[in-house]
């Protein structure tokens, strides 16, 4: 019996207040697949990202993420790095780690994580996911005493130790320096390596797909664009995505990009 | 009356125009207030108020705790004929004074420590009804902020003088007074720090699938905690600035000794009291305010 897709999308249309965001015909994410989104700002990158997060619901269609509704799945299994989830301030940047592994205790442990002590093994394990992140000297520090590149970390380090089957990464890089955004994107792609762990990132940095992706979907307009493997992706694609479009580009037809979906059979 | 007023003005309220009206009404009410006095003859100084001032401020001068050292050890009471009536030791009866002093503080400290303590206690639910971002159902939150706006406008002392009449004198009265009172300053902060609550890092905590529980003692109750403190710290340091004067109500504490060297006219005695009363908050605020720049 082969795995379920991590995300399968069928005609789904995503509207706020009659105002059309999204609008996907299909979109399948096999387990084990790395895909980053591309889009220039308001293509509905994020709203795709939010919709598989469960935080956005779509107007028609059907959305099953792991083989299921999104209503339905357990919230451990999908991790999130996305604006608006900010760690707990007056935690220690361990202690924010240690946030992850909540849905892991069982029995004695679930009631001493109440008093927010926590089994030895998994303190260690927080430790050495804030180390492989440069953070070894900040483990006792209070988040609200963190940059914001090292609350980014902190926030990666967390899903770390969550351990989710599929990872929503919002722009996981935006503000950070080109070393953090190295140790980031390091961490994120480690965290897709187990056989079976998906990765889903919207990216503004090309030069990071690499790093980040095997397969890459672009979205203007809120219309899917074009998917490909990462080999196939030409510069020109890229360009085009990001180009705006002629005069009278309120009206016209966004039909005059190339809209091809060409479905990559993963890699 | 005022409302009403206001609600006339407001509008033309914006821009310097407005404002000069605003202070010209003001104006006017001060100078209403002291037209009916005067005209009712209320705003007079007494007698010889300045003979008066001098012979307080010199017993004042002279705190009734310095004879427990220096005052005459055989203080001869005479009759006008010269029989001795009474021999006193004035060190001896100001010690026994001071004893008493010490045993009221004790009783003002416990009457202001239990009352805020209940006050806190009874503020937090009603707190968690009022905080808009909880979403407490309409009419739980109406209720709630109308208890806690009832229990803020009603002066400690008047539930106090209540409270005398239904649970009798004694320090009883006071802790509940205080506890009634002090709920709606409590549920107020309360409130406020809730609402203040950093919402995306709850969001992201229960993003990680922790429970309903987990949520509480790692999103909530960190950010929480320290703020609740806080308020309690000042609270409490109000409160026990508030019961030096419950006594006067017969609530027990400090207030009784006021209440009996004012009518005495004892000032020098009222001097020592008040130098305590003055010691004792002084020390419990400096306290508290350590306390509490730690907690930030």
């Amino acid at each position: 019996m082969s795995a379920p897709d991590a995300v399968l999308l069928d005609d789904v249309r995503v509207e706020v207040a009659g105002r059309a965001l999204l609008h996907v015909p299909r979109l399948e994410v096999r387990q084990g697949e790395r895909v980053a989104v591309v889009g220039p700002n308001g293509a509905g990158k994020s709203t795709l990202l939010r919709l598989l997060a469960g935080l956005v619901d779509a107007t028609a269609g059907d959305v099953r993420v792991l083989g299921r509704p999104v209503h339905e799945l357990a919230r451990h299994e999908v991790g999130l790095l996305m604006q608006g989830l900010h760690l707990v301030p007056r935690l220690s940047a361990r202690e924010n780690v240690l946030v992850g592994a909540l849905a892991r205790l069982r029995g004695i442990d679930a009631w001493r994580s109440w008093l927010r002590l926590y089994p030895g093994a998994l303190v260690r394990e927080a430790d050495g996911a804030l180390a492989s992140l440069g953070l070894a000297d900040r483990a006792g520090m209070r988040a609200d005493r963190l940059s914001g590149g090292e609350r980014q970390k902190v926030a990666v380090a967390r899903l770390q130790l969550q351990g989710p089957r599929l990872v929503l990464a919002d722009e996981p890089t935006s503000a950070l320096d080109p070393s953090a955004t190295r140790q980031v994107c390091d961490a994120l792609r480690a965290l897709a390596e187990p056989a079976g762990r998906t990765l889903v990132s919207v990216v503004h940095d090309t030069e990071l797909l690499p790093l980040l992706a095997t397969r890459v979907i672009g979205i203007a307009g809120g219309e899917l664009q074009w998917d490909l493997p990462i080999e196939a992706l030409e510069p020109g694609r890229l360009e085009a995505l990001y180009r705006p479009k002629s005069a009278g580009s309120g009206t016209g037809p966004r039909a005059s990009l190339p809209v091809r979906l060409a479905m990559a059979s993963g890699t | 009356m005022s409302a009403v007023l206001a609600s006339a003005i407001a509008p033309a309220a914006r821009g310097r125009l407005g404002f000069l009206a605003l202070a010209a009404v003001y104006a006017a009410l001060v100078l209403g207030c002291l037209w009916t006095l005067a005209a009712a003859g209320d705003l007079s100084l007494g007698r010889n108020p300045w003979d008066n001032l001098v012979k307080s401020l010199a017993d004042f001068s002279r705190p009734s705790f310095l004879d427990t050292w220096f005052g005459p050890e055989r203080l001869e009471y005479r009759s006008d004929d010269g029989t001795l009536l009474r021999v006193e030791n004035r060190r001896q009866v100001e010690a026994d004074f001071l004893a008493g002093l010490g045993r009221a503080t004790w009783t003002t400290f416990q009457i202001a420590t239990l009352g805020s303590l209940l006050a806190a206690v009874l503020a937090l639910p009603l707190a968690m009804g009022a905080a808009r971002n909880l979403r407490a159902p309409r009419a739980v939150a109406i209720a709630a902020k109308g208890v806690l706006d009832v229990a803020r406008s009603i002066h400690t002392l008047v539930f106090g003088l209540v409270l005398v009449g239904i649970v009798g004198l004694g320090p009883t009265a006071g802790i509940l007074a205080i506890a009634l009172h002090s709920m709606g300053t409590y549920g107020k902060l309360f409130a406020e720090s809730i609402e203040s609550l950093d919402m995306g890092a709850i969001d992201a905590v229960r993003a990680t699938g922790a429970s309903p529980a987990q949520v509480f003692f790692h999103g909530v109750w960190p950010s929480v905690l320290p703020q609740f403190v806080s308020h309690h710290l000042y609270v409490w340091e109000f409160n026990i600035r508030d019961s030096t004067i419950l006594g006067l109500i017969g609530a027990g504490g400090l207030g009784l000794l006021i209440s009996e060297a004012v009518s005495l006219f004892q000032w020098s005695r009222l001097a020592t009291i008040l130098l305590v009363v003055v010691a004792l908050v002084t020390a419990f605020d400096a306290l508290s305010r350590r306390v509490r720049e730690a907690l930030l």
